[in-house]
């Protein structure tokens, strides 16, 4: 089963619209949304959550479409931690986890504490004198506390400063430990991404360029670093996107597969392809 | 829907102090237009809570959690009952206590506390779907329209009422009809009101 499948999505909001958007999840595994701002990630979140009404185009969430009533059941199953949304800011940690404790049948109030207590949060302090770092742990605490198996997180390690970061990191891949655990998460710090994820989805002004697995994506490209003439030689179909260097230097991002093996390539990190596919996409 | 009531509850409890203060100012002294106010003032509490759930972009959070369409928005309508409910039980009280104090103070009758619950549903069937599909912010102008015209005509009303002692039958069976429509008018918007606003708040995602 996947975690998520989005079939041919259209969401149109007059100036900016998600195009033809597919894309799967499976189950068991951490899927990054990589975009710009505005590229259209969190409008993808909403939709694949049934927070917002496609145009056409189905989604389904963990097997249940989620435009169906018996959907609202199945994010019993899901926790979800949003970029700005949050919850009302006279709202302490403690009223939060009583107000969470009533909605979801599997809240482990233990679980909850010990969240609070691991990322030293204050209980009465209101929400609205929370750092944004603190608000994001709340965030996370209160949606790893009702035994989900599927977490959405919307930059969900941005405010958090680097030690939190990678604690918050280590503990998103303890929970992917169990099989049928899953995670779609955006962020804008590419680098997260590629400690964590298994597969990468690229998103483009509301157009999913690609959605891969990391290590495939690692393999299929590599990095062409040289002079003008020598590139030259390669095939304009292998590059995927070039930048000019000092002293008439080229350095290109290429398709491994369309260049001779015996050119020697740099591995690239997935910033740099993704910082080159959208190059490579602003010239055409 | 317990935890979405509960939620807006923590939320106004903050404030409870202060409006205690400004409900009791206004009960006492005002008649029967103080005892109405109050109730209907406090059936509008919703709205406060509607515009910090806005202000934290709540409704994003909450179309993500196990909560239907129909707890979100029902959810809304019975906080407003239980506030108007609420303050209709602390105007009787003080009506009471100043009745058996004998004091000298116009605060209004129980039948006009009554009625003006009545008021109070009728109004936030009306307003409620405006502020759902307009949002506080925008939907307020509409709102402070039809609390106007309701507080005016109840208020009005209950001044009739006060006289009614000394006036002939005429004004009683007045009173009879006002009586019998207010209860009939909060029961049939309230039906109406409902599926509208659950209509329009799917239609707004």
């Amino acid at each position: 089963m996947n975690a998520i499948e989005l079939n041919h999505i259209h969401k149109s909001f007059g100036g900016f619209a998600i195009q033809d958007l597919s894309l799967t999840v499976p189950s068991g595994t951490i899927c990054g949304l990589v975009g710009e701002n505005g590229a259209g990630k969190s409008t993808t979140i909403r939709l694949a959550l049934g927070a917002l009404r496609p145009d056409s185009g189905a989604a389904a969430v963990l097997g249940t479409d989620v435009s169906s009533p018996a959907f609202t059941g199945v994010k019993e199953d899901v926790g979800v931690v949003l970029d700005e949304a949050y919850f009302p800011e006279t709202l302490n940690a403690l009223q939060v986890g009583k107000i969470l404790a009533s909605t979801y049948r599997q809240w482990e109030q233990g679980t909850y504490e010990s969240y609070l207590d691991r990322f030293s949060l204050p209980v009465r302090k209101p929400f609205k004198d929370f750092s944004r770092g603190m608000k994001m742990k709340l965030a996370i605490t209160a949606a790893l506390s009702h035994r989900p198996k599927l977490l959405v997180l919307d930059e969900a390690t941005s405010g958090l400063d680097p030690i939190v970061r990678d604690e918050v990191l280590e503990i998103f891949n303890e929970f992917t430990r169990e099989e049928d655990h899953s995670i779609l998460i955006s962020s804008h710090i590419v680098s997260d991404l590629e400690k964590l994820c298994d597969y990468i989805a690229f998103l483009h002004q509301g157009r999913l360029l690609f959605c891969q697995e990391k290590d495939r994506l690692l393999e299929d490209y590599g990095v062409f670093v040289g002079t003008a003439e020598q590139a030259q030689s390669l095939l304009p179909e292998a590059v995927v996107g070039r930048e000019a260097r000092d002293y008439g230097g080229v350095r290109a991002l290429v398709k491994r597969g369309m260049v001779p093996e015996t050119l020697a390539l740099e591995r690239p990190t997935v910033e740099e392809i993704i910082l080159f596919i959208v190059k490579g996409e602003n010239r055409r | 829907m317990k935890a979405l009531i509960q939620k807006d509850v923590y939320v106004l409890w903050k404030q409870m102090k202060i409006f205690l203060l400004v409900m009791l100012v206004i009960m006492v002294g005002n008649g029967s237009f103080g005892s109405v106010f109050v109730v209907v003032w406090c059936s509008m509490m919703p709205y406060t809570a509607l515009a910090y759930d806005e202000r934290c972009k709540w409704d994003q959070m909450a179309a993500m959690m196990p909560y239907s369409p129909r707890d979100l928005v029902l959810s809304k309508y019975v906080l407003g009952w239980l506030c108007a409910g609420a303050a209709s039980a602390v105007v009787l009280a003080v009506q009471a206590i100043i009745r058996a104090l004998h004091l000298s103070v116009a605060t209004g009758t129980p039948l006009a506390v009554l009625m003006s619950f009545c008021a109070s549903a009728s109004v936030l069937a009306i307003t409620l779907p405006v502020m759902i599909w307009f949002s506080v912010e925008r939907g307020r102008m509409v709102m402070f329209l039809v609390i106007f015209l309701v507080c005016g005509a109840a208020g009005a009303l209950g001044t009739v009422t006060i006289s009614v002692d000394q006036t002939a039958g005429g004004i009683q069976s007045l009173f009879g009809f006002f009586m019998l429509i207010l209860p009939v008018a909060a029961v049939a918007l309230t039906a109406v009101s409902i599926p509208l606003s659950m209509r329009l708040y799917t239609a707004r995602r």
